[in-house]
């Protein structure tokens, strides 16, 4: 998968790069309007991660610009301003999605697997993981044929863990993800631990291994 | 005590030019009472002049009295027998003849000048009085034409709110210099603040703005921390406070940036909202995810009731006071959501707050040592409320805390 990542803040770029590739991403990164041009000129991209203020130009254009083209590459746009309106006009520009900075890693990981899964499923809309069976579609969960019978967020829970797989996900990453509104309005992740327990449990007694492990008081990292 | 200038303007008038006028009428009876005399004098004298003249010219044929006009006795006499008549003013003098003394008496009426005097005087206290009413009439009248603009500069005082972010609506050319002058200090005054005012929140705005990469740089390499295959449960923990801090600051800082927004109004568009749905949707989400905690949420929400504000405002409104009532509460305790037309009300089992309820929702203030809070819900709360007028009203009652909104 060939990611490319537009933003202008170098710290956080190789944050996010770096993350990628641990995940076996082909990730790319640049900071400025003119070097995304560039590589959106050069090759297509399966998603490219979009910063709205960039040197040089609005990152918006630079979406104008691809759409306009007819360019299909899944588009993420990140963006410090969390206003109701930049973010319809960036879905109205064709955006995929749209995060608010500060996002976490996780969360961006999960938004852009979800938009590649989205762009290349093909009706196929489930995962697999051993004997764990997603239906995102039905959004159901079931070990070897058996329903899990999972409230609305130990699915989106179990979801993100799966997701990102093989990661530790920290328990505030985890209570923005499950809270629906806007990321900023989350409850605290001080309650994370119960509706883990409660997913581990439910995931038992349907004979599933001990996927979910704990990392520390730090977060949890679903092992396959 | 204060009076109005107007009040003060009239008792000063009213103190002040009665006494000049007296002052002026007893001056001004004086005079006449002088010149009346010197007239009486005159008049008097001539006649003196006249009859002596006229009787030592012809002492035979001229008589010796003329009753009301003279008198002309020999010998040097002191005291006159018409004089006890208090109608005439008279006049003794000594004149010689022939070696003879003769004093001369001479008379004229004394009534016509005492009714003149009465007349001027009455006159005079009767133009007196109708000047000092007049002079108080057009003076008030004056005053409050004069005094308009001031008037006007102070409705346009009262009226005025920095945080309105309105012009201040006084006029600088009213035709009177003073005022003029008021209102151009005025609304260079007022110019300075509001500039003042307005860097102070653009720099709030933008302190908490810049605070946001910093924050998400420092959240970044945390994350990608965490997943170091060599850490140890010492360092794990230290990462741990470390996020901990971090995300606080992180909130934190996104409230105030919240707050300054709304403050700044940047929330102006607004729209119905389905507040029926919007309550029920994020109830129930909190619902389940405090589930573990709280053991029981009841909901009486009534359906299709809808509200016209920002979409955003509304959801973070709702949001605070929901997650509020599950924050501050108790192991097993309940929360109770209930929304009639026009009324939001919420009611939680929990410890009493410390403290002051009635700053409940200034910024920074908490009732207990809880990190979980950034202390900025209740004044953001407010701060929505403020801006579309709701009420907000809090109790505490046996262990429950009730906190109801009313919509205009």
């Amino acid at each position: 998968m060939k990611l490319l990542v537009i933003e202008d803040e170098p710290s956080l770029l190789t944050s996010i790069t770096r993350y990628f590739r641990q995940e076996q991403f082909l990730c790319e990164g640049v900071t400025t309007y003119n070097d995304a041009l560039q590589r959106i000129e050069d090759s297509p991209y399966d998603c490219i991660i979009l910063d709205i203020n960039l040197p040089g130009g609005s990152g918006l254009q630079l979406l104008k610009y691809l759409r306009e083209d007819k360019k299909k590459d899944g588009v993420i746009i990140i963006s410090a301003r969390n206003s109701l309106d930049d973010k319809i006009m960036g879905l109205d520009y064709g955006a995929d999605d749209y995060l608010t900075k500060p996002f976490h890693l996780p969360e961006l990981s999960a938004r852009v697997k979800a938009l590649i899964r989205r762009k290349y499923a093909g009706g196929n809309t489930s995962i697999d993981l051993d004997t764990l069976h997603i239906d995102l579609a039905a959004r159901t969960a079931t070990i070897e044929g058996q329903a899990v019978a999972l409230s609305k967020i130990e699915y989106d829970l179990l979801l993100f863990l799966v997701t990102n797989k093989n990661r530790v996900v920290s328990r505030q990453a985890i209570a923005e993800h499950l809270y629906d509104g806007p990321a900023d309005q989350a409850p605290g992740p001080e309650f994370v631990y119960s509706h883990i327990k409660n997913l581990k449990k439910k995931l038992k007694e349907k004979g599933a291994p001990e996927i979910i492990q704990t990392v520390y008081g730090l977060g949890y990292k679903l092992v396959v | 005590m204060s009076q109005s200038l107007q009040q003060r303007n009239t008792r000063s008038l009213l103190t002040w030019l009665p006494l000049v006028m007296l002052a002026g009428s007893v001056f001004f009876y004086l005079m006449l009472i002088g010149h009346i005399r010197h007239m009486k004098h005159q008049q008097l004298q001539l006649k003196q002049n006249n009859f002596w003249n006229a009787y030592a010219l012809d002492t035979v044929h001229v008589p010796k009295i003329l009753t009301g006009e003279y008198n002309i006795a020999p010998g040097a006499t002191k005291q006159d027998a018409e004089a006890d008549s208090a109608n005439l003013a008279y006049m003794l003098q000594t004149h010689q003849l022939n070696g003879r003394s003769y004093t001369v008496a001479t008379y004229i009426s004394a009534k016509e000048y005492r009714h003149l005097l009465i007349k001027a005087g009455t006159a005079e206290a009767i133009i007196f009085i109708v000047l000092l009413f007049a002079i108080i009439i057009i003076n008030r009248s004056t005053s409050r034409k004069l005094w308009t603009p001031f008037y006007s500069t102070m409705k346009a005082i009262r009226g005025y709110d920095i945080r309105h972010n309105k012009p201040f609506p006084v006029d600088a050319t009213t035709g009177i210099e003073e005022f003029d002058q008021l209102n151009k200090t005025l609304r260079a005054l007022i110019d300075n603040v509001d500039q003042a005012y307005r860097n102070q929140k653009q720099f709030t705005e933008n302190a908490s703005h810049e605070l946001q990469t910093p924050l998400a740089i420092i959240r970044s390499k945390v994350e990608l921390l965490i997943e170091s295959p060599n850490l140890t449960e010492d360092n794990a923990q230290l990462l741990q406070e470390i996020t901990e801090a971090n995300e606080r600051l992180s909130q934190m800082n996104k409230n105030l940036l919240l707050l300054t927004r709304i403050e700044n109004s940047q929330f102006p568009e607004t729209i119905p909202i389905a507040l029926s749905e919007l309550l029920e949707r994020q109830s129930h989400f909190f619902k389940e995810y405090y589930e573990n905690e709280v053991a029981a949420t009841s909901t009486t929400i009534q359906p299709d009731i809808m509200i016209t504000a920002n979409p955003a405002l509304i959801e973070i409104l709702v949001n605070n006071l929901l997650r509020n009532a599950y924050i501050h509460n108790i192991p097993g305790g309940w929360v109770d959501v209930r929304l009639t037309p026009g009324t939001l009300i919420i009611k939680n089992s929990g410890p009493p707050i410390e403290g002051d309820p009635g700053q409940l929702f200034e910024r920074f203030r908490k009732g207990r040592v809880d990190n979980r809070t950034t202390s900025l819900g209740l004044a953001l709360v407010r701060q929505i409320a403020q801006l579309y007028h709701f009420e907000i009203r809090y109790t505490y009652q046996e262990g429950v805390h009730q906190l109801q909104i009313s919509f205009a």
